[in-house]
């Protein structure tokens, strides 16, 4: 029989609660991966990325109108130094996949914020027989595949599915989640109207999410309901918001709590980035103290705002080029396809350099 | 020459005469003939018998080894691609490399697919036109529409900037419509590609839409010719449609004929298709629908007679005319002109009886 002295006992109960905490944290932790189910992911196609928590990874399939939650099984904290250079990810990418760079489409990037290995969604040629897979890079460029054929999964089927009707289909231009929430932002093919769904995660079996409908004004007068492109979920004055990017170039604010099942909700216009413009992607981050959004656009470069007193730039009343929230044009950043935030000093992304080959690399927040 | 060396020769030939062959057969590669194979280790096999698409980066294809009676084998995880060079090598210590390249024949398909039709059909359109409609005759591949679809001014140059360009393009399920729409924010009132670029459409003028001819479809064929629609444009259009203004003629009882509405304005011509609905006594009543007339008359052909007594047509306020204006509210609103919904977003009911 081992005696037990009190010492020894303190320290076994110092133990024993000690273990009984991290247990509670690790299945609180635990809980959203615990809803996904194994199996094969069946996804017609493979869009728009986002991380939720525990390396839980949402895709957008706008092709099978429902959104993906993917256990990637990816949570060993990252370490080492926040470099990544992959040069021609597509041309490796289609080279292990048996088939051209000019044969796949690179959909979107997004960043394990535990691992920090990058996720890309890929279609696997441009046609009938076009294949949705997931890939991801690690801080050596090594790229695998993301299996889907056992998964930990579940998904959440999106309200006007194309089940009997063959045209409508809603794209997902963006995703983002906060807070036990995924956003999606659609745009109908049919339809010219926003379209945005907030649907609590776990996905629960019929939970098909809330879909509202917002307006943006333009200089105080005109009104419009409008899709929105890209959008990132943000606190402004510990309140979350949606700052969203539209497809007519508007970026607008609107309060989360303001999102409520059949409302109409106005958006207050803060910036507005001139024509011939698209913005791609957008992340928010802190730098000296001080947070900025970054995004990238098809032709006006990479900007960068600040956030700080977002709360308090009313709407735009005036026509101006740069209007509203000030920004700045990243000088040496072109052709930005994707971006996404990498860790707390660098973004990934992903530009189209010399012949049409896609280079992945980290580049310091600026 | 000394017998030592003599011996070293023919063992060296001997080697050479025994090296292994790459085959590659039914989408399989195989190595066969290499003595070595019983030292194949789980995860070696890649590194003595890598397979690569010749014209890309050097990353081996994904796929799966095996050793089958003394053939080392990969099948890839894709089906090899028709007019992809595939490359197999073979290296392991003291064996002389060896290199196989394969092609795989591309089958020369005479190019079939059309544009079959273009919506709206009209050649005369609002200047705030917003949509367009690309059937096609077969499946279409993704990712180059926008650089595959051009509007032309009078004098054929590609007008820049025109339509909104999507990451992910507006298709439908099976590839066979592809919608396109104007860029909102030159059509949109006070807006700064408005102000800057101006609408993309100016009334008065006439403009050509060309789908080239390179564009390849879901098999990679190109279409089989290049389709234009030339257009005339008419004043901007913020209205929103007006039911009132509809006129329904009813068929007779007995009759499989189809009850009409016409519309004074052209509408827009997939949700013509999908957002009216024909019910009697609050249930569906079975049929098919067809849009004619350029899109300003939408029939309803029942599956069985029509029986005498009333019917409802009911319409989703979602239905847009050729400017987005919805029958619920205009495309925009001017908010200082503060005008009064027309409808609620509810179903509209349109009632006829059938005699």
């Amino acid at each position: 029989m081992t005696k037990v002295n009190e010492g020894d006992s303190m320290k076994f109960r110092t133990l024993l609660i000690v273990c009984i905490t991290v247990l509670f944290a690790v299945s609180a932790q635990g809980q959203h991966r615990a809803s996904l189910k194994a199996g094969k992911a069946q996804l017609k196609s493979a869009g728009a990325l986002t991380f939720g928590p525990e390396g839980i990874l949402f895709v957008g399939d706008s092709a099978g109108g429902a959104v993906y939650a993917l256990d990637t099984n990816d949570q060993t904290a990252a370490t080492g130094a926040a470099k990544v250079e992959v040069a021609g990810l597509n041309s490796k990418i289609s080279a292990m996949l048996g088939t051209t760079a000019d044969q796949i489409l690179i959909n979107d990037v997004a960043v394990n914020p535990i691992s920090r290995k990058i996720y890309v969604s890929v279609s696997r040629g441009r046609g009938t027989a076009a294949v949705p897979l997931i890939m991801r890079v690690d801080a050596s460029g090594k790229i695998e595949e993301l299996a889907l054929q056992n998964i930990a999964h579940s998904s959440a089927a999106l309200p006007n599915t194309p089940t009997g009707e063959r045209q409508r289909l809603d794209t997902i231009t963006d995703l983002a989640f906060l807070k036990d929430v995924v956003y999606v932002a659609g745009l109908s093919n049919e339809e010219f109207s926003s379209n945005l769904r907030s649907i609590p995660f776990p996905f629960k079996q019929v939970e098909k999410g809330t879909s509202v409908q917002i307006y943006h004004g333009s200089h105080g007068q005109w009104e419009t309901n409008s899709p929105v492109r890209t959008f990132v979920a943000y606190e402004i004055g510990n309140k979350p918001h949606l700052i969203a990017a539209y497809t007519c170039t508007p970026i607008v604010k609107l309060p989360i709590e303001s999102l409520k099942p059949g409302s109409k909700v106005t958006g207050t216009t803060i910036a507005e980035l001139g024509a011939g413009n698209r913005p791609l992607d957008m992340i928010v981050y802190k730098k000296g103290g001080a947070e900025f959004i970054l995004m990238n656009n098809s032709s006006r470069g990479v900007m960068k705002m600040p956030t700080a007193k977002m709360e308090t730039y009313g709407p735009i009343t005036k026509p101006t080029d740069i209007a509203g929230l000030p920004y700045q044009t990243i000088a040496g950043l072109t052709g930005v396809e994707q971006l996404d935030a990498y860790d707390a000093t660098n973004a990934v992304i992903l530009a189209r350099g010399a012949g049409g080959m896609l280079d992945l690399k980290t580049v310091a927040l600026p | 020459m000394p017998t030592g060396k003599l011996v070293n020769l023919f063992l060296l030939l001997f080697t050479l005469l025994a090296d292994p062959s790459i085959q590659l057969e039914n989408g399989t590669f195989k190595l066969a003939g290499w003595d070595g194979i019983s030292t194949i280790r789980t995860g070696s096999a890649a590194a003595v018998f890598p397979i690569y698409v010749d014209s890309e980066a050097p990353l081996q294809l994904l796929g799966t080894y095996a050793v089958e009676a003394g053939t080392l084998t990969f099948t890839p995880r894709f089906p090899l691609e028709p007019g992809v060079r595939y490359r197999a090598e073979f290296t392991a210590a003291n064996r002389a490399p060896i290199v196989a390249r394969f092609d795989i024949p591309k089958v020369e398909t005479e190019p079939t697919t059309v544009v079959e039709h273009v919506y709206p059909s009209r050649n005369r359109l609002p200047e705030n036109l917003l949509k367009l409609y690309f059937h096609f005759s077969a499946p279409m591949s993704r990712g180059e529409a926008y650089r595959r679809v051009h509007l032309l001014d009078q004098s054929g140059n590609v007008m820049p900037l025109t339509f909104l360009e999507l990451d992910e393009e507006l298709w439908d399920v099976e590839n066979r419509r592809l919608t396109i729409l104007f860029d909102p924010g030159r059509i949109k009132s006070g807006l700064v590609p408005h102000n800057e670029l101006g609408a993309p459409l100016e009334e008065g003028k006439s403009y050509t839409l060309v789908v080239d001819r390179d564009w390849a479809d879901g098999e990679g064929v190109p279409l089989k010719e290049e389709f234009r629609k030339t257009f005339s444009v008419g004043p901007a259009d913020g209205e929103s449609p007006d039911p009132d203004t509809w006129k329904i003629t009813a068929p007779k009882a007995g009759t499989r004929d189809a009850v009409s509405i016409d519309f004074p304005e052209p509408l827009d011509h997939a949700l013509l298709e999908r957002l009216l609905e024909l019910t009697r006594n609050n249930s569906r009543v079975a049929g098919s629908v067809r849009v004619d007339r350029e899109e300003t008359r939408w029939q309803f052909t029942p599956r069985d007679p029509w029986q005498a007594g009333d019917y409802t047509v009911l319409v989703e306020a979602q239905l847009e005319d050729l400017s987005g204006n919805g029958l619920d509210r205009p495309f925009e609103v001017d908010v200082f002109e503060k005008i009064t919904e027309r409808q609620s977003s509810e179903k509209i009911p349109l009632p006829f009886t059938v005699r």
